[in-house]
């Protein structure tokens, strides 16, 4: 009997516990919406997460945007050789990384590099009491910590995601000049061939829900952390690893949504 | 012991019955306590009884598994967030391990909650608060510009303190405030809680394992044992004690007397 109960125990137990989670990031996003109105209040708090996640987070994507652009131009002409005209190339490259790589690939790296930071700071917050000072002198954390980061990833992910999309069609197009022999006005013209707004778009707008995923989970996974130094370890895998999947899951719906 | 008018009928937080699991550990189980209005209290205990735990509860950090407290005729053991954040602007909290905000430097920690609480003030005015409070607690005002992390212990734990008193809190709850502290500081921090006392009518509470400390600041003492208060009473009373457990833990001794 009981090694029937017992998996049955196991599997409601982590049913309830995912369900007590969403609701919870629901209550995240709930009480850091309602302290909106005092943002213009603490403008030096947004810009000073809009610096700490966006512009200091150029610097790598400047190196895995470009790199992704070379490879994915490299493979488009892989794949098309001798079968269509080389200006397909650009148009490729230019859709590829516009709809697709420009924002999941901002999204994935930002989930490694300022997710995981968000969540260990929450963390060493709560550890060392600084959350219930907060409390105590009557602020409300949710408007002078989750607030500002909120903002600030929900401003900066898709910033970044634009970045990254011009970058990476600059390795595209230098990998085309000097490694492929495709001259600059075939990649060009490739690229404006079949141009839509929507592809630009699309990526934006997928963006904007990524940087809000990784601020949700960030901050979900930092309040929830368990006890000491391998709590704090522990919460930034979690997020790492929860951000990157719903990343992925989101990318799917929203691509879904925009274009059936 | 202090000059002050005290009415013993008029209690400004009452504790009644209050039950505390963590888990399958009993840390509370069954705290009466009642703190008088302009009083000060001092809680003594050995290191895990309960101590903080109490404290976190009369400023609604933590709600009891059972029973009820009150807090200037306010039950915040039950109650709604309002009613929590009404009482919290009446009370001060100094957190055993500080919990400074790590990312502000000292001054800022001072001037955070002052600022954002008094719109009215100036900013020179609130540079001269922080300069005043630094001065309370013994720090020339050079220190403004230090970052928590580059204070040391006592340093930390005297900011927190002077953060504590900056909003004028009407209660005060101390966890610790002369732990790690010299003997010459100590003192200090003695004097600034008479002073709390004598000139603003603060109710305090101390949470203290330093004996020198508490038979001079407080009015009454209640010894914290096995999830119990076992005894209460005024200084005098305290060190004529017959309970041989309150005896061991005031003379410090490491076996009770009935066993020598
Ligand atoms: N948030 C918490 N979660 C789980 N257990 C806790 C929590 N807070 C306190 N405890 C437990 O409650 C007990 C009492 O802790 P508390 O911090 O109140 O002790 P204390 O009397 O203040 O001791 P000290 O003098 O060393 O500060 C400890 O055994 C601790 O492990
Ligand atoms: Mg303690």
């Amino acid at each position: 009997m009981t090694f029937v109960l017992k998996p049955l125990f196991f599997l409601g137990q982590k049913i309830v516990g995912a369900i007590s989670g969403v609701g919870e990031i629901f209550c995240i996003l709930f009480y850091t919406l309602r302290a909106l109105p005092y943002a213009h209040k603490n403008v030096n708090l947004i810009v000073k997460q809009m610096v700490a996640i966006g512009v200091s987070s150029v610097p790598l994507l400047f190196v895995t945007s470009i790199f992704t652009g070379m490879v994915a131009t490299v493979q488009a002409d892989f794949q098309f050789r001798g079968l269509v005209s080389d200006k397909f190339v650009g148009t490729a490259a230019c859709k590829m990384i516009l709809i697709e790589l420009g924002p999941l690939l901002t999204a994935l790296v930002l989930a490694g590099r300022v997710g995981s930071a968000l969540a260990a700071e929450i963390a060493s917050m709560r550890e060392k009491e600084e959350l219930d000072a907060y409390a105590v002198l009557d602020l409300d954390p949710y408007r002078y910590l989750a607030l500002p980061r909120f903002i600030a990833f929900f401003t900066m992910v898709p910033c970044l995601t634009i970045i990254s999309n011009g970058l990476a069609l600059l390795g595209g197009w230098i990998v085309s000049v000097l490694a492929l022999d495709i001259t600059t006005y075939t990649f060009y013209t490739g690229m404006q061939y079949l141009f839509q707004p929507m592809d630009l778009f699309a990526g934006v707008i997928k963006s904007f829900v990524f940087g809000v995923t990784i601020f949700l989970l960030g901050y979900y996974h930092g309040l929830n952390a368990s006890a000491g130094a391998r709590g704090v370890g522990l919460a930034t895998k979690d997020v790492v690893v929860s951000s990157c999947l719903m990343i992925l899951i989101l990318d799917f719906v929203v691509a879904a949504i925009l274009f059936q | 012991m202090p000059n002050v008018k005290i009415n013993p009928d008029d209690v400004m937080i009452k504790l009644r019955g209050l039950k505390k699991n963590f888990g399958s550990q009993s840390v509370l189980s069954d705290v009466n306590l009642d703190i008088r209005r302009g009083e000060t209290m001092v809680i003594i205990g050995q290191s895990g009884v309960g101590k903080s735990v109490i404290l976190k509860h009369m400023i609604g950090l933590l709600q009891p598994d059972e029973g009820e407290v009150t807090v200037d005729g306010i039950t915040i053991s039950t109650a709604k967030y309002f009613d929590t954040r009404t009482i919290r602007k009446k009370m001060g909290m100094l957190f055993q391990m500080g919990a400074l905000f790590d990312s502000m430097d000292t001054g800022e920690n001072i001037a955070f909650a002052l600022r954002e609480h008094h719109p009215e003030l100036s900013e020179a005015e609130i540079q001269q608060q922080v300069t005043d409070k630094l001065k309370i607690i013994n720090l020339v005002p050079e220190f403004r510009t230090k970052m928590p992390s580059e204070l040391s212990g006592g340093m930390r734990k005297r900011v927190a303190l002077a953060r504590a008193i900056a909003l004028s809190p009407e209660i005060l709850l101390y966890d610790e405030p002369t732990t790690g502290l010299d003997p010459i500081t100590s003192d200090v921090i003695n004097d600034l809680i008479l002073e709390m006392q004598s000139k603003l009518g603060v109710t305090s509470v101390v949470v203290t394992h330093d004996m020198v400390s508490a038979f001079k600041v407080a009015d009454r003492i209640a010894m914290l044992y096995k999830g119990r208060i076992i005894e209460v009473g005024s200084v005098e009373e305290i060190k004529k004690t017959t309970n041989p457990f309150v005896k061991q833990f005031i003379t410090g001794q490491r076996k009770i007397d009935s066993e020598n």
